[in-house]
Order: structure tokens, then sequence, then C-alpha cells
């Protein structure tokens, strides 16, 4: 009886105390807009963050001069193979004279008559490879092979890149941490308020002899309520902002597809049921223990 | 039997130290009794009837409320000791947003009450304080001494075997007060035990019944008829 009753009045609560109610849950999703933007933000980021590592590691296999076409290709797929080789590419040497007389243009012709440049194999690496120590293994490994002539990459830049996106990812994540507390602590304010408003209630199931956990229900039914609503709002306002942005920013769009997306739609459903539980459970706590009977 | 064996109280002042409100204060109340406790504003009469309910704890002695004594209850003793009262308040204290009949079946649920067995004693009650036509109507809608008699029914609907009342007719004119001073008279009547805190000694004179008075930090007995 005492849980469908709690349940109850939560609600009624919501219904009764509209205002006060509006206020916390709009608190809510204020908060959780601004945590779901930066959760957003994170997924943008490390998709960056991924392609660029990507970009900067990649390998290029030259091979020496007199190696046959069939075994350029043989080679090719062996390289295809190899673990943490995510995309390959075999340059024939008439390829690699097309790409020199197209980026050469007219003098390029002096050249005609000889195909002088070794075919290659251009590789990028699975993001968890790009880094310098991976990329070095890669190409230690690569150079044992027989027939390879010489093997490169973009080291300094690598590092270079890696630095400042270890930098970006700190000062990211001091970012969300600071976004977290400036919103729990939004929310925990707002909810303390509206509780406040309602102390009268809490004096009186004291009174009665209500247990504290008795009196307590009621309001965290009401929390998570709020907070599942808040969570709701906010949901719709960050589809609404990621639809805009990405009409202006289409390149946001290859995240990885709706599975990342549909992974932050809950993430901050649970999180305003999480807000919404822990804010009203300390408030509360805080005033069965404060409020005076007299 | 509700028992003060050696109470002292005291308040720690802003400045430091402390104010005694009184000490070594003991009186007995035998279940079923009326008693009357006046006293200047200040004296203690108040801070008497939180010790009994527990909303305070005394720094010496004890009180004692049937089975439970201040010095050994636990904390999550304390909810079921206060459901052995039924508390009227001066100012009332409804709930602004609920009508007359959520105001008193409200009392019921918080004690883990429900179905049937709420409305009935609900009506019940109402009927008793007579009430019973105006159970849709919001405190706001009622006069004060409706409001008072709806805190009235509140206070019996989980059927306590003690009434507390501070200053019930504080906010009531004399007419009304006499009203609402029978009704809590016919419940103890009834068997239930009474004790009020009140300034107003011509209901204690024109009501009499067993008075302790606060005088000079000691609970004393006095002869109403004095007053």
């Amino acid at each position: 009886m005492s849980l469908s009753y709690s349940i109850r009045e939560g609600v009624a609560s919501l219904r009764r105390a509209k205002f006060a109610s509006a206020a916390s849950t709009s608190a809510m999703a204020v908060a959780l807009v601004l945590i779901g933007l930066f959760l957003l933000l994170s997924l943008e980021a490390n998709y960056v963050s991924d392609w660029l590592r990507q970009r900067v590691g990649e390998l290029e296999l030259f091979l020496e001069d007199d190696v046959s076409e069939s075994l350029a290709i043989a080679m090719h797929e062996r390289a295809r193979n190899t673990p943490g080789v995510a995309e390959t590419d075999y340059i024939s040497k008439a390829a690699a004279q097309a790409v020199f007389r197209r980026e050469f243009g007219e003098g390029s012709d002096l050249f005609f008559d000889e195909p002088f440049l070794p075919a290659s194999i251009k590789l990028r690496v699975s993001s968890s490879y790009a880094n310098p120590d991976s990329l070095n293994a890669l190409v230690d490994h690569f150079e044992s092979w027989a027939r390879v002539d010489e093997v490169i990459f973009n080291q300094p830049l690598l590092i270079k890149v890696q630095k400042n996106l270890s930098l970006i990812r700190t000062m990211g994540l001091w970012l969300g941490a600071l976004v977290i507390l400036a919103s729990v602590f939004l929310v925990g304010n707002t909810i303390r308020l509206t509780i406040y408003a309602r102390r009268l209630l809490i004096r009186t199931m004291k009174l009665v002899g209500a247990t504290d956990t008795f009196i307590r229900r009621p309001f965290i039914v009401e929390g998570v309520l709020q907070g599942l609503l808040a969570s709701i709002l906010a949901c719709l306002a960050l589809f609404v902002l990621y639809g805009f942005v990405s009409s202006y920013l289409p390149q946001m769009d290859s995240t990885g597809g709706s599975g990342p997306l549909f992974l932050l739609i809950v993430a901050v459903l649970m999180m305003g049921i999480f807000l919404g539980w822990v804010g009203s459970f300390f408030a509360v706590r805080r005033f069965i223990k404060h409020v005076a009977l007299h | 039997m509700i028992e003060f064996k050696n109470v002292t109280v005291s308040y720690p002042l802003p400045q430091g130290g402390d104010r005694t409100v009184f000490s070594n204060l003991s009186v007995k109340i035998a279940r079923g009794e009326m008693v009357y406790l006046i006293g200047p504003t200040g004296s203690g009469k108040t801070t008497l009837l939180r010790l009994l309910y527990m909303d305070m704890i005394p720094k010496g002695g004890y009180t004692r409320v049937g089975d439970y004594r201040s010095d050994t209850i636990k904390p999550k003793e304390i909810p079921f000791l206060r459901r052995s009262f039924g508390v009227v308040f001066q100012d009332f204290q409804l709930l602004p947003d609920r009508n007359v009949f959520d105001n008193v079946a409200f009392a019921m649920y918080a004690t883990g009450k429900g179905g049937a067995r709420v409305k009935n004693r609900v009506l019940q009650v109402l009927s008793r304080v007579g009430l019973s036509h105006k159970r849709r109507r919001y405190p706001h809608e009622l006069s004060g001494g409706e409001q008072q008699r709806v805190v009235i029914a509140r206070a019996i609907a989980n059927e306590p075997w003690v009434l507390l009342a501070d200053e019930p007719t504080g906010n009531l004119d004399p007419a009304v007060a006499d009203e609402t001073l029978k009704l809590l008279i016919s419940l103890h009547r009834q068997g239930m035990t009474l004790f009020m805190a009140t300034h107003d000694y011509r209901l204690v004179k024109t009501y009499p019944a067993r008075t302790l008075a606060f005088m000079k930090g000691q609970l004393v007995e006095v002869d109403p008829a004095t007053l």
C-alpha cells in the first residue's frame, strides 16, 4: 500500500506544485542539454581525432625497382592482411608515373620515356594503431620483408598531432567535469528550494509519525519523474540542435551512424533519472533531518 | 503513562554559554487524565510538549511516554512514538493544496494505512468534529474554528492515546474557542489523555482540570480557581 501511495503522491505533487516542478524540470533539462552537448562534442572530437591520426599516420612501402607486377600485387595482399592495417592502396609504377605527370604538368614530359618511379603500397592503419610506437613497430615489420626498399611515415607530425590531441582531451575532460559539477549544483539547489517550499508537508508527516523512508519516497518518485521528463526535453533540444548544426556542417553526419547517437540518448535519459533521484534524495534527507516540528 | 523525571533543558546562546529553560523537572500524567499547562511566554510550555514527542531530547533526566524513554529510544523508533500522539497547534498547519478529506486522510496514509479503512475512519472523525459536509472544501474556504476542527480530526484519525494541544484556541475568538475546547474535552471524556498548553486562563477557569504552571523555572500544581 505505502509504495502505491508514494507513487500516487509523487505524481500528484507534479500537478499540485506546478511552478516548483516546472522550475526543477527546467533546471534539469538545461543541465542535461549542457551534458548532452558535451557528450556530442566528445563524440565528434573523438571521430575527428581518429580521422586525423589515421591520416597523419599513413605508411608508404616502396618496393624494389625490379619487383614484378604479380609479386607487387601479392605483397599488397599480404600487407592488407597485416593486423592493424585498415586500408591499403597499391600504386603501380604506371600509376605513380601518371600521378607524377599530373602533378608536374608540362615538365614531366622529360621523364616520360622510362617509368623511373617505384611501385608502392599506401597503408592506413586502424585508429588504435595510429600512434608513434605502433607505427614504428609496423615500419620495422614491413622493413623486414624481402623486396621492400623503404618504409616511410611522417613521425614528427604524428607526434605533434598526438601531443595536441592529448592536450585537447585533458582540457575537454576538465571542461566536462566542470559542466557536470555545475549541472549537479544547479539541479541540487533548485530541488532544495522546491522541497523547502514544501517543508510544511514534511513537518506534518513527521508529526503524525511517518518514517523517514516513507517521507522520502514520494519526493524521490517526483524527482525521478522530473528527471525523466527533463531528459526527454533535453533529448528533443539536442536533436533539434544537432539537426541545425549538421545542416551547416554536413560532415558531422559521418560520426559513425545512429549507434553513438542512440547511446547518447540512453546516456541522457539515464543521467536525467539519476540527477532527479540523487538531487531529491539528498535535498529531502537534509530537510527531514533539520525541519523543526514546532 | 507520561513521565518527566529530573528533566533539564538548556539552549546554547549565540554569544556563548547556555540558557537553562528548566532543571530537574519531574511530573507524572496518568493515562486518560486532562492537564492544562500554563505560564508566561518563554517559560517552557512548548519545550515541554516537544520533549514529549521527542523533537528534542533533554540534557539531563528523561521523559517517558508509554514504553518509550528519551534516554533509551533509538532514532528509528521516534516515528512510532509519535503515533501515540495527536498534535494540535495554534497555527493550524493544514496543507493548503489538499481538501479537508485529504488533509485528514493524509495523516493515516503517512502511517502506512490505506484502502476503505482510511475512507471510513476519515468520514467518522470528520463527522465527530461536525465537518463531514465540508469534506471537499479547501482550508482557505474554512473559518478559523473550522480549520482547527479539521486539525483535531487529523490529530485523532490515527486513534492516538494522547492529544497534545499547544495554544489551540490562540487564534480563535472566545465563542469559537469555547466550542473548540468543548470538542477537546469531549474527546478526553471518551478516554483520551489531554495535555494542553494555554495562555487562556478564562478557559482554564471555565472548564477546570488539573493545572500545571511554570513559575520561575519550576513546574507547580495550581488550583484553577485561584487564577
